[in-house]
């Protein structure tokens, strides 16, 4: 079930390494404020974006989808994604990355990460997954495309036609059958 | 060839033979006065035919004895025996045609009395050819047997019946003044029997009827008992019966059986220890027929407790005797699985008969096995049932109109026993009953109460649907009277504990709080508006509404909760304008009109003082989008009191001046109508707050099935361990799943369930 994509396996390693043994670090603190965000993203309904534990007894490691934003090149897409909580969250900003294969011009399209400011430096505590999640659904139609980590895309985004061939031709729709 | 040796011991045989029927007589004299003997008493002793008069001789018994003399003398007696009974066997025809005529008379006519003529017949042939008692025990012992032998090959089959009929007539015989047409055969007619039926026994003994057909007379008394039982006991069961039965088998039936089992007894004393035997066969026999009689009434005899109470007495008192324990919990059983557990009997039935088979089962069986047994169903069953808490919490409360209640007024207010563990150490302590189950547990005799409770495995779901009860009640009371409530309270304090009722008691002091708080706010400034006020943390969900209150009731809510924040700054008032009852005086030009409403009416006609017609869209926007459906009721009240008038295209208008058609039907320029009752209830029921909950884990099983793909039930289930509270079953996620497969959200294959998209 946790293969959703296998294109995701050869990055799985890399990412396993970082939150190391949850729970073990990861106080009750931490915990009972992911099963708040949990509570609060299911009960808010925001449409195109969700995520849930991969599993009951790990609450660090989540699933997400996004749905492609309606009037962007993405709409109608769905991507699914792979959220990695640190053990001292939320004071540090989760790890995140694409598991589908995603031509964008902030997501490389090999490993699936993920170039967004408030992953990174601009992290800040009040975020939350669905804060997380909201972004990056609307960076799907508005990219940052002065810090790219796929350069073709970003040069290509001004010509929406061979750009939305591109996404499409990368685009793998993801089956519940390939799990 | 003949050897000399052989020969000699022939002449020596022949020698002894004649000398022993010779007897020493000189020459062959003792032969000749043998042979003489021999033809005296074979023609004595010839069984002659009855019917033919001629064949009767006198014979010179002198000369008979004489000659039996003389035989016995030369040892001839058994060869003579063998003789008579030879030439018996010859004059059977004698007998056997005369039998066929009664047998055929009796198969035509049904009419048993044909039997017993047979019967005395036969007696007069027995006599007739029986040999005189002077040639001793032996030879009429074997006389007798060879009679008997001779009829019974003899009787047809159908003579057992008839012979069953006869028998039959002489129960009644004991006590009818007319003797019976048989009593007046020839046979008998010089006897004066002490009893009419006496000289027929006589003749079934002689004949060795009676042991032949034992059986057939004892079942003859099996069924005159079942049959007066089945007469005098159905459906009677005010009064006990088993003693009065007693009374019958000694006064009716004893007597009888003292002809058939006592009759050679001199003394009473004999005749009763003659009778023991068989006597308690029947008594056995009584209680069983009385046992089954109840058993298979016992569904009824339950309805009608506490009037059944001697029935169930006599019942235990027949159990104790006989055997019939799992019958009647089968039957039991069966009949309430009939008449009880379906779909057709309001749960307030099943309960209320639930209690009185605990009532009536502990009359029969006090140690509770049978009841266990019994029980075990109906409790199974009312589990099931979505309203069964809601009964016995509204029974627990005294629901005043419903009549009959399940708990019994005289009983003692006990708190909920919990199951006990045997105490050994009790000097009292008595093992389980025999017949108790490995699952038998034992439930002292405890209050109903405590019974109904146990059906659940925890009292906490008896305590939320009291809260919702007691939600509903408090507020559907007008007069501000809550005594009633408050000695219920105190009732369930003694049964549930103080601390499981604390909410109770909280809604309780709500109630009498907001009443003190009215009163002050009052006294600063009077106001028309008299609210309740509610903690909501202790009072059940109620039931939301977008409704707000147009015009001067927006201003006396406002009002009011300015003076309420100055009383209790830490406090705010958050309104449910949806509840409550509004009483108006409408001011028209030609008349007044006082109603009693629901805040939705009232708003509505709020409205209409700032002008004169409304489109009912409008009008819902107003009071803050209400449903068609509420908002087309509310006006119709109007509509009816003539207020409004519906113009048909959705539009309403007030009428200022009444309408011919509408007040021509009542004169009286004011009304007063009756509150709209029936409304939703105010209050969400257990089950509702349980669908709402089930609301919020749907959205967990959506993000879920979302992210995760397909996913089996178990891991649905484990995963739903994330949600918040969640505590249901497996199989209750299960049935709630294959909801929403029905309504189409979701979709199972090979038992993974993903979402339908």
């Amino acid at each position: 079930m946790e293969q959703i994509n296998p294109s995701a396996v050869p990055t799985r390693n890399a990412q396993k390494a970082a939150p190391a043994g949850p729970g073990a670090e990861g106080g009750a603190s931490t915990i009972k404020r992911l099963s708040s965000e949990l509570m609060t993203l299911m009960m808010s309904s925001s449409p195109g974006i969700s995520a849930f534990p991969k599993s009951d007894s790990n609450l660090y490691e989540w699933a997400g989808t996004i749905e492609g934003p309606a009037g962007t090149v993405y709409a109608g897409l769905c991507y699914k994604i792979s959220i990695s909580f640190p053990p001292n969250y939320p004071y540090v900003a989760p790890t995140i990355k694409y598991d589908s294969p995603c031509y964008h011009p902030n997501v490389d399209i090999k490993s699936g990460a993920i170039c967004l400011d408030i992953l990174q430096d601009q992290w800040s505590a009040i975020y939350s997954v669905q804060t997380i999640l909201l972004s990056l659904q609307s960076l799907l139609g508005e990219p940052n495309n002065a810090s790219p980590l796929n350069p073709d895309a970003a040069n290509l985004w001004d010509t929406p036609e061979e750009f939305k061939a591109q996404v499409l031709k990368h685009y793998r729709a993801a089956t519940d059958d390939s799990a | 060839m003949a050897t000399d040796a052989l020969r000699a011991q022939i002449a020596g045989k022949w020698q002894s033979a004649f000398s022993r029927l010779n007897r020493g007589e000189p020459g062959i004299s003792g032969l000749l006065s043998f042979s003489e003997a021999w033809d005296i008493a074979a023609e004595f002793l010839h069984p002659r035919d009855l019917t033919d008069p001629t064949s009767k001789k006198d014979h010179d018994m002198q000369k008979v004895k004489g000659a039996f003399d003389t035989l016995s003398k030369a040892k001839m007696l058994p060869l003579l025996l063998e003789n008579f009974l030879e030439s018996m066997r010859k004059q059977k025809y004698h007998i056997e045609r005369e039998v066929s005529q009664f047998m055929s008379q009796y198969d035509n006519t049904d009419d048993c009395q044909y039997i017993a003529a047979l019967v005395l017949r036969l007696i007069e042939w027995y006599k007739a050819w029986a040999p005189i008692p002077e040639l001793g025990y032996t030879i009429l012992s074997a006389y007798t047997l060879a009679f008997h032998t001779q009829t019974f090959s003899i009787l047809p089959p159908s003579f057992s019946r008839g012979f069953k009929s006869l028998i039959a007539s002489t129960l009644v015989l004991v006590d009818s003044a007319t003797p019976p047409t048989w009593a007046n055969h020839p046979a008998l007619e010089h006897s004066h029997p002490r009893r009419p039926d006496m000289p027929l026994w006589n003749a079934f003994d002689q004949l060795g009827l009676l042991d032949r057909y034992e059986s057939l007379i004892s079942s003859v008394c099996y069924e005159h008992i079942e049959t007066h039982i089945q007469e005098s006991c159905s459906g009677k069961w005010g009064e006990p019966m088993l003693a009065r039965l007693r009374e019958w088998m000694a006064e009716k039936v004893v007597p009888w059986m003292i002809m058939p089992y006592a009759r050679g007894a001199r003394s009473t004393d004999e005749a009763r220890s003659m009778l023991q035997g068989i006597g308690s066969r029947f008594d056995f026999h009584v209680c069983k027929t009385l046992s089954d009689l109840r058993t298979k009434e016992i569904f009824d005899i339950i309805i009608d407790y506490p009037d059944s109470l001697c029935a169930l007495q006599d019942l235990k008192e027949c159990l104790q005797r006989v055997d019939q324990r799992t019958e009647l919990v089968q039957t039991l059983r069966k009949a309430n699985k009939k008449r009880l557990l379906h779909p057709g009997a309001d749960t307030k039935d099943i309960l209320l008969q639930y209690v009185s088979i605990i009532r009536c089962l502990r009359i029969i069986d006090p140690p509770g096995v049978l009841l266990f047994k019994v029980a075990d169903p109906i409790r199974k069953y009312l589990r099931e049932r979505p309203d069964t808490i809601r009964c016995i919490v509204a029974s627990l409360v005294g629901d005043g109109e419903s009549g009959d209640s399940l708990v019994d007024e005289n009983e003692p207010i006990q708190p909920l026993q919990q199951l006990q563990v045997d105490d050994y150490t009790d000097p009292n302590w008595e093992p389980e009953p025999i017949d108790a189950g490995p699952e038998f547990r034992t439930n002292k005799p405890s209050d109903v109460i405590s019974t109904l409770v146990s059906i659940y495995d925890s009292k906490d779901l008896f305590v939320k649907e009291l809260q919702v009860l007691l939600a509903q009640r408090l507020l559907s009371i007008k007069d501000g009277n809550f005594e009633r409530e408050r000695r219920n309270i105190e009732i369930l304090k003694i049964r549930f504990g103080e601390s499981a009722l604390q909410v109770c008691e909280v809604m309780l002091r709500d109630m009498t709080d907001s009443k003190r708080i009215d009163q002050h706010v009052q006294s600063q400034r009077s106001m028309s508006l008299h609210p309740t006020i509610i903690s909501r943390h202790f009072w059940p969900p109620l039931q939301s509404s977008t409704i707000t209150m147009p015009g001067q009731f927006n201003e006396l809510q406002d009002e009011y909760s300015k003076q309420y924040a100055t009383f209790k700054p830490d406090k705010k008032l958050r309104w449910l304008p949806h509840l409550g009852s509004i009483q108006l005086e409408l001011t028209l030009q030609d008349r007044t009109v006082s109603a009693d409403v629901p805040p939705l009416e009232a708003a509505f006609i709020e409205l209409f003082s700032e002008k004169d017609t409304w489109p009912i869209d409008e009008l819902r926007a107003k009071v803050g989008n209400v449903d068609r459906i509420s908002a087309g009721k509310a006006l119709a009240t109007w509509v009816e009191l003539g207020v409004l008038r519906a113009e048909g295209d959705g539009t309403y208008r007030l009428l200022e001046v009444a309408e011919e058609i509408a007040s021509s039907g009542s004169a009286q320029s004011t009304r007063h109508v009756p509150l709209a009752e029936e409304e939703a209830p105010a209050i969400m029921t257990v089950q509702q707050q349980q669908a709402e909950q089930m609301k919020v884990y749907w959205k967990f099983i959506e993000g879920m099935l979302t992210n995760l793909g397909q996913l089996s039930l178990d891991r649905i289930q484990s995963m739903l361990k994330l949600a918040p509270g969640y505590d249901r079953t497996v199989e209750q996620l299960a049935g709630f799943m294959e909801a929403a497969r029905r309504e189409g959200l979701v979709i199972v294959k090979d038992g993974v369930w993903k979402l339908n998209r």
